[in-house]
């Protein structure tokens, strides 16, 4: 246990240190000055040197490296420009709102993916599993801002059912998160069918049917409870990509989470605040992932976290 | 074909049931999914191939006496936006860029990943540690945020924005490439091969990977469709190509303010997007079955 745990939070380490570095690296590659792109055409000299001081723009590539993983452990990648206060405080700030819709979508997906999906394989190729199939088809290919609009604009405005957009009370949470979740559940539903239709063929489903093991404990208890384990593995895994259709989202909803921010963080050039709002999505993803990998004994009791697992 | 034969033998298998059966399902549904996909897509992509050669107005043109005007008025089929400009001209240049930058992105991911995925998968060791570390770590981290990082660094231009996608993408064909480059090692042919003296290299390029790429190839255009998608979010969010090209994402940002009185800016373009990335999605997944059925026979006819 102490050994796998100790393998997976290296990991997860290493790939934060990709990130951070990747960060560091881009920011310098980039063409151009960014401090003048900061300062605009009136910037002094002086106004110049004190923006890059800022940045961490000055002495060598291995010294200013330094400063900067030193101060990220600090909790410090610098001044937001827009906000004038540090960024990372201002992105921790609307980051409850973010989790709070990331959450919401990942519930949603669950409750209606996993029944789609059980219900489809129990009925595989038959007219519903096709038409489940081009219905999941269409939910993968509607870009979220369009769908989003089109929620709000239909039940917002043109039947205003929920409130039109930011975070006024928990009904203005229900159009974006089925916003997100539309598309994870297009993915997930597949998924579960595609692990529930590989159980029900196994072998031991026809021995369990032939002692007299009832059809709905078959597909629960059996079937269902050896597909959990992939289907919780891709709720983890999916999770990073679903902050990014987070993102989108809340900037159509007005959202006041991460996604708002960086976008008028974009508008303003505000390079400090992108690199923030970057390290603690990254984080929050790979937190997340980390959490699933270490909770899977509990969906699934042949693992023994520690030894190797066979998927 | 095998139904005729099988019904002409005696046999209590009747055609009907040969009919109902799990393949000849599956068969008749991916042959629906790929004619349907051809057709959806095929109304999107044409249009936008010969937008220059069709009688449309300029999708520059800004006429403010003609502002969003409502579909089919004054040869306006898709009506006018909120400068007067053509939204169908507009929507099907900007489809130019979308379709430039996607096919770009997937030709340049699908190169890196299969190079990267083959080499992880036949040299195993170092070569697979680092890739399979680079993507577990690519893949568990929200890309969108770095992705528009970039973008504002290097500047929205066609190639800063492809090579973006690209990057997004590699993974996708480098995981399936390596998974199946693994199984193919190991057959009898690569050890034939390496006896008659070719090197690991000329094993991997002339014997393995023509052996894989027709199903990584299909998986790359269900990515053409995702980096349709990618293109039009980050245009959306304010990092696609730069004014004055009209970009899918930027026409539905735009549009967004206009919802209430002029539904037509962002609902008829984000349909033609849907249209395309169902068509392309349609078409990818019927292929897919196609192909990943065909290659046990076809493995043992070499």
């Amino acid at each position: 246990m102490a050994r796998y745990l100790a393998l997976r939070v290296a990991q997860s380490l290493l790939t934060v240190f990709l990130i951070v570095s990747t960060v560091f690296v881009l920011v310098r590659l980039a063409p151009g000055d960014p401090a003048a792109a900061i300062g605009g055409p009136t910037a002094t000299t002086a106004d110049l040197q004190a923006i890059r001081d800022e940045l961490g723009l000055v002495g060598s590539i291995p010294s200013q490296y330094w400063h900067f993983v030193t101060g990220l452990l600090q909790g410090d990648v610098g001044l937001s420009y827009s906000f004038r206060e540090p960024a990372l405080d201002v992105v921790l700030e609307r980051l409850p709102y973010t989790i709070t819709l990331a959450g919401a979508a990942t519930v949603l997906t669950a409750l209606i993916a996993i029944p789609l999906g059980i219900f489809t394989a129990r009925r595989a190729n038959s007219s519903w599993d096709v038409g489940a199939n081009i219905g999941t088809i269409a939910g993968q290919s509607m870009p979220e801002f369009w769908t989003g609009i089109m929620l709000l604009t239909l039940l917002a405005v043109v039947v205003p059912v929920f409130p039109a957009s930011g975070f006024t009370s928990w009904s203005g949470l229900v159009l974006p998160a089925v916003t997100i979740a539309l598309l994870q559940i297009a993915l997930i539903s597949r998924l579960v069918h595609r692990e529930m239709a590989s159980n029900l063929a196994a072998p031991y489903m026809t021995v369990a049917r032939s002692r007299g093991v009832a059809e709905r404990a078959l597909t629960w208890r059996y079937a269902f409870s050896n597909s959990s384990i992939a289907v919780v593995t891709a709720l983890g895994t999916r999770f990073a990509a679903m902050l990014n259709g987070v993102v989108v989202v809340e900037v159509v909803f007005a959202w006041p989470g991460i996604g708002s921010l960086v976008v008028r963080a974009l508008e303003t050039r505000d390079y400090p605040l992108i690199q923030a709002t970057v390290l603690v999505t990254s984080l929050l993803a790979i937190g997340v992932q980390l959490l699933v990998d270490l909770l899977y004994p509990l969906f699934d009791p042949r693992v023994r976290v520690g030894k190797a697992v066979s998927r | 074909m095998t139904t005729r034969t099988q019904a002409a033998r005696p046999s209590a298998v009747t055609a009907d049931r040969l009919r109902a059966s799990a393949a000849a399902l599956q068969r008749r549904a991916s042959r629906l999914k790929i004619v349907l996909g051809a057709v959806l897509t095929g109304i999107v992509v044409v249009p936008i191939l010969l937008a220059n050669v069709l009688p449309l107005p300029d999708p520059l043109e800004q006429d403010l006496s003609q502002r969003r005007l409502p579909p089919f008025t004054d040869g306006h089929l898709f009506g006018t936006d909120q400068l007067g400009r053509d939204l169908l001209s507009r929507v099907l240049h900007g489809g130019q860029v979308s379709l430039t930058i996607g096919v770009l992105a997937v030709v340049v991911s699908g190169v890196v990943g299969v190079i990267a995925g083959a080499a992880a998968g036949y040299y195993g060791r170092w070569v697979d540690s680092v890739v399979s570390r680079l993507l577990e770590a690519q893949m568990s981290v929200p890309l969108l945020l770095l992705l528009l990082l970039v973008v504002a660094l290097f500047g929205p231009s066609i190639t800063v924005i492809t090579l973006v996608i690209a990057f997004a993408q590699w993974p996708e064909p480098a995981r399936l490439t390596r998974a199946m480059v693994l199984v193919e090692r190991e057959k009898p042919y690569v050890a034939s091969a390496r006896v008659l003296g070719l090197r690991h290299a000329a094993v991997l390029l002339r014997h393995v990977v023509p052996n894989i790429i027709n199903q990584v190839v299909v998986v790359m255009l269900l990515l053409l469709a995702q980096a349709v998608l990618l293109e039009s979010a980050l245009s959306f969010l304010g990092a696609g190509v730069e004014r004055p090209h009209p970009t899918w994402g930027r026409i539905i940002a735009d549009g967004q303010g206009y919802i209430t009185t002029s539904w037509w800016l962002v609902t008829l373009t984000g349909l033609v997007i849907v249209l395309l990335v169902v068509g392309v999605n349609l078409l990818g997944d019927g292929l897919r079955d196609r192909v990943g059925r065909s290659r046990p026979a076809k493995g043992e006819s070499q």
